[in-house]
């Protein structure tokens, strides 16, 4: 019965690390879920019904067979998916469903194997299926909860199925243990044991490796550092002197031209805030607006919120990123808070000179009410008198409409608003709008710190758009419709197409 | 699929990791079943003898019922300087607008959302502005409302054909013909909508009493809807498919039974605009409706007891009841006389006619004029972790399955703005048992197992979630609400003991969505609101 409860337990954990992996992977994680999981039960059937062909006595060592060869499709299946999908994305859905299929199939088999095998050997059939079923319903539950909250978190995906194959080979080795003489030719099977045990071992000390070198396929640089979070997977790389954060696979900034967004998002605003005291970010936890913000003397404290205790420790810790933000989380004036902007916004009463808002692009409904005129006018209960803030707005030239209905909505909001706009070679033009109460506010017309990027001139162009970026007529993002996710959608479907 | 047919599939297919929801002996979900008024309702109707009263309470006036209507009088009243006010909230406080938690987490046990007020409804969007939902010109064509509490996109889908999509009425995959019958359908209510009567009243009018009474409109109310709609060559699956959930989810039976009048009512007189939403929007609160609720309480004066009323009559000056409070389990009765100068009944009809003495002097005879009432069950879900989505459109605020018997479920964390989604939620499933009778309904409700209620409430959550539903729910709240709602059958809008009661009988006055016949917000604030006014001295508007 135990075994049972093993078996139900890798199961189950096959069909969701080849769900999870592949959304990781190719994303749209509904779909890809759904038509895994389709995949899985209808092989479960095919399994089920292949397992009629085997005749009674070879129960027990078809059930040693089928597991072993569970253990190292099922257990290598995740470091086969993140090879084949480095190597090429083309065939990799064919290699998934192929997976999947013959993985389903095996664990199809299993139980009807089991029950078989036990109905032979002890208990009341009524009783057998009873007691089947609820160890088979016991480990699905215990990998249900373990999957994401444990496993994934802790060993990652490939490691995840390595620990799953080598689970199933040791129900192989019990079974083989417990009924002895019944198996035929167990010494064989307790050999073919052992080389399954031998390569899943192997290939769970190496699994790092592994993701190491398919992501590196993927990405094409070296992963600096990779790490999953309960909220995303984050991805660093370096070739040469290059630095990249990937979120999710998204560009998140290159350390080449990093300092052209972070100035242009911090210095207009704060070059015409001499007298602000507290600033506010949100989101941005890589420290690095913080970098540029820490730079005014007059600022006497940062909050920073952001969702990601993992981010930001590895954005305090790790020297090469260290270096890169000047250590900015070790600022004393830095007061980090790890927690949901949106709702910390709501539960705060302090109020702040500046605000940098540096959100995920609003590419889901979720992400997009972040964007909409209840959020900004939230934020505008938080900042004080002659306060500004600068919302980081996605491409006003990938995505126009996108970006004017984010700065239709600020105004909708209340705010006087003036957006600019920059180029940063690893991101294209991007866009930004900023904020304030009066609209008495123009572009700086000089710098009191030295800048890598930004002068009075190239400020003055920022401000300025060009012909082919004039505003689209668009609506504001209001929470009933959203139609900013809407218009973020269609505008890189566009720019993709 | 169906749990049995579920079983049936896993134990053929030896459904190893997936077997999880056919472990037949187990419990699936931990629940725990309300049965709001039940036990009141029940000493009330078998009229078993009461202690006599031990004490005597005055006030200037008595509300019994805290329900919508209850609440709205009392806020009215204290609006016109009247605190003396002595409110006993019935079996329920906050009646079928009543609210739940778990943790952190609210849900609607009834009610869940009120559809932006009309043009009419001015003592709705009064109401609306002074709680600072409404901010900006309440009155006007196009009120600016508080974003945070108009249903967030998207706010519906439909699961049609293994995936979802936008929308109640699947259009995709729809043939050209079905859709559009469809836009006939949706041109015809519109023109419906706009039409007056020869008094120069809207034909279809929330509150139903500025309805036109034009014979043109009223008629209606003498065949079924679906009996208008056959005569009108509706007849399209999909469309009548959704025009029967339509009249399921607001009257709880069927287009077959519902007034004409009362279905076309639906659709033409909400149809509230605003400056920051689309027409047809919603404003929904975790909570559901309990959130205006306990606003009116708070805008209200006097003292609210938790008793409830076994007899009321018109005395000598005024209005005397006799009050009973029980335990929590509806036992150890103790009874109070109160002396009121005014009294506003604000109870369901089906219980003001066992309480009111001699209710013919009111021109209310129980046996002719007492509705049907439908039967509903409302179950939250409360969840440790979102179950995986199948295919289509994310998951909505409401939720619904073609072609299901059931009315689909509602998502209380939907209107949540946050960066990641909760933790937790609750999921509210409603279903109004209109393919049994009412009365059959009504009893299997009351007989039906913790499991066989759990298993009705997942019609909808079962098929779209699979065995990922038990392995997310931790516990399922499920309340029974024998007598929901008065059943707007054909025939309802000449109910002429009903009519009677609208006008109040000098002390005392009635207050109940009952007087309008359908079951909705407005309808009960405009009669507690109505009552308030009279017994202040401000005849109706
Ligand atoms: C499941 C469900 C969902 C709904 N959804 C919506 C919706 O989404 N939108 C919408 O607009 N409408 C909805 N409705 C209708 C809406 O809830 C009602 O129209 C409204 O809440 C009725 O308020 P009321 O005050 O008229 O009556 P009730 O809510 O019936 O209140 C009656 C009150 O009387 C009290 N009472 C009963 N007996 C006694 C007694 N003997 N003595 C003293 N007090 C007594 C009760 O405790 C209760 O407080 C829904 C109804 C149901 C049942």
């Amino acid at each position: 019965m135990i075994s049972v409860f093993f078996v139900a337990s890798c199961g189950l954990a096959y069909e969701l690390v080849a769900g999870a992996l592949s959304s990781y992977l190719i994303g749209d994680s509904v779909l890809q879920f759904s038509t895994v999981i389709g995949c899985y039960l209808f092989a479960m059937g095919v399994g089920a019904h292949l397992s009629r062909y085997v005749t009674d006595e070879d129960v027990l060592a078809r059930f040693v067979d089928v597991e072993l060869a569970i253990g190292l499709l099922g257990g290598a299946s995740a470091a086969l998916l993140f090879l084949g999908f480095a190597w090429s994305a083309g065939p990799f859905r064919a290699l998934l469903y192929a997976l999947v299929f013959l993985i389903g199939a095996l664990v199809g088999m299993e139980i009807p194997l089991v029950m078989r095998a036990l109905n032979a050997r002890e208990a009341r059939f009524a009783d057998l299926v009873s007691r089947v079923l609820t160890f088979d319903y016991l480990g699905s539950l215990a990998i249900a909860l373990l999957f994401p909250l444990v496993l994934v978190p802790h060993l990652g995906l490939v490691r995840t199925g390595f620990l799953f194959g080598l689970v199933n080979v040791g129900v192989a080795a019990w079974t083989i243990h417990a009924f002895g003489g019944a198996v035929a030719n167990a010494r064989g099977r307790v050999l073919r044991a052992g080389a399954v045990f031998l390569a899943l071992g192997a290939g769970f000390a190496a699994s790092d490796r592994l993701v190491y070198f398919s992501e590196r396929g993927m990405f094409g640089d070296d992963i600096a550092y990779a790490i999953t979070t309960p909220y995303q997977r984050l991805v660093l790389t370096r070739w040469k002197d290059d630095l990249r954060l990937y979120i999710n696979g998204n560009l998140q900034f290159s350390s080449r031209d990093e300092y052209r967004y972070h100035e242009a998002l911090v210095h207009p605003a704060l070059q015409s805030l001499p007298w602000a005291r507290s600033v506010l970010v949100l989101g941005g936890g890589d420290g690095l607006a913080l970098r540029e913000i820490l730079r005014y003397p007059n600022v006497r404290q940062v909050t920073l919120v952001d969702l990601d205790p993992r981010v930001t420790e590895l954005f305090s810790t790790a020297p090469d990123l260290t270096a890169l933000n000047h250590a900015s989380f070790h600022d004393p004036r830095v007061h980090l808070v790890n927690a949901d902007a949106a709702r910390w916004i709501e539960s705060t009463t302090d109020t702040f000179d500046a605000v940098f808002v540096d959100f995920p692009d609003p590419s889901s409904f979720a992400l997009g009410k972040l964007y909409s005129v209840p959020f900004y006018a939230a934020l505008r209960q938080r900042v004080s008198a002659h306060g500004t803030v600068v919302v980081q707005a996605t491409s006003p030239y990938f995505a126009p409409h996108a970006y004017w209905c984010i700065e239709a909505t600020l105004r909708e909001a209340g705010f006087h608003t003036a957006p600019y706009h920059t180029y940063v070679p690893s991101f294209g033009e991007w866009g930004f709008i900023l904020a304030t109460e009066d609209g008495a506010w123009s572009p700086p017309a000089a710098y009191r710190l030295p800048m890598r990027y930004l002068s009075a001139e190239v400020t003055r162009e920022m401000f300025a758009f060009p012909p082919d970026m004039t505003p689209p007529k668009v609506e504001a993002n209001h929470l009933n419709t959203q139609a900013l996710v809407r218009y973020f959608d269609e505008d890189w479907h566009r720019v993709i197409r | 699929m169906r749990r049995r047919d579920f079983i049936a599939a896993a134990a053929t297919l030896g459904a190893g990791g997936l077997a999880v929801a056919g472990f037949e002996d187990s419990q699936r979900y931990d629940a725990t079943i309300d049965y709001p008024g039940r036990a009141i309702g029940h000493r009330l109707r078998d009229a078993r003898e009461l202690p006599p009263p031990s004490e005597t309470w005055r006030t200037e006036v008595l509300i019994a019922g805290s329900g919508i209507a209850g609440l709205t009088a009392r806020r009215q009243l204290a609006r016109r300087g009247r605190t003396d006010v002595l409110l006993l909230a019935g079996p329920e406080r906050h009646g079928n607008a009543a609210g739940g938690g778990d943790g952190e987490l609210r849900y609607p046990t009834g009610a869940h959302y009120l559809p932006l007020p009309s043009r009419e409804s001015t003592h709705v969007r009064e109401l609306l502005a002074d709680f600072g939902i409404i901010t900006r010109d309440p009155y006007g064509e196009r009120p600016t409302y508080d974003e945070r509490f108009v249903v967030h996109a998207p706010a519906e889908r439909v699961w049609y054909r293994r995936a979802w999509q936008d929308g109640y009425l699947p259009t995709e995959g729809v043939g050209a013909a079905e859709r559009a019958q469809a836009e006939r359908f949706f041109a015809e209510v519109a023109s419906f909508a706009q039409a007056r009567g020869s008094d120069g009243r809207r034909a279809f009018a929330v509150p139903v009493e500025h309805s036109s009474t034009d014979a043109r409109f009223t008629v209606l109310d003498a065949q079924s809807f679906a009996a208008w709609l056959d005569g009108r060559g509706y007849d399209a699956p999909g469309l009548r498919w959704y025009l029967d959930y339509c009249c399921r989810d607001d009257y709880g039976r069927c287009a077959t039974e519902i007034s004409a009048w009362a279905g076309l009512h639906y659709f033409c007189a909400r149809d509230g605009d605003a400056a920051n939403a689309e027409r047809g929007a919603v404003l929904t609160w975790p909570e559901g409706l309990s959130y205006l609720a306990t606003h009116l309480e708070a805008a209200g004066a006097g003292a609210i007891v938790p008793a409830s009323v076994a007899r009321l009559r018109v005395g000598a000056d005024g209005v005397e009841a006799l009050a009973v409070m029980t335990d929590a389990d509806g036992g150890n009765p103790r009874t109070a006389r109160i002396l009121a100068r005014y009294g506003i009944a604000a109870m369901p009809l089906y219980v003001l006619a066992h309480v009111l003495v001699d209710p013919e002097k009111h021109g209310f005879t129980a046996g002719r004029d007492l509705p049907e009432y439908a039967p509903w069950l409302v179950a939250n879900f409360i969840l440790d972790a979102f179950p995986g989505e199948r295919p289509g459109v994310p998951l909505a605020w409401d939720n619904v399955r073609y072609g299901s018997p059931s009315l689909g479920y509602v998502v209380s964390t939907h209107q949540d703005i946050r960066l990641d989604r909760p933790a937790r939620t609750a999921f509210t499933a409603y279903h109004a048992l209109a393919e049994r009778g009412a009365r059959a309904g009504r009893e299997w409700l009351m007989r039906a197992s913790a499991r066989e209620l759990t298993e009705l409430a997942a019609t909808d959550l079962g098929p779209a979630y699979g065995w990922r539903l038990p392995l997310c729910t931790r516990r399922v709240a499920v309340t029974v609400r024998g007598h929901a709602m008065a059943v707007p059958r054909p025939g309802f809008l000449s109910n002429a003991g009903v009519r009677a009661l609208r006008t109040g009988n000098g002390p005392l006055w009635f207050a109940h969505t009952d007087l309008s016949g359908v079951s909705l917000f407005e309808e009960a604030a405009w009669w507690g609101y109505r009552a308030a006014n009279a017994i202040t001295g401000h005849p109706p508007t």
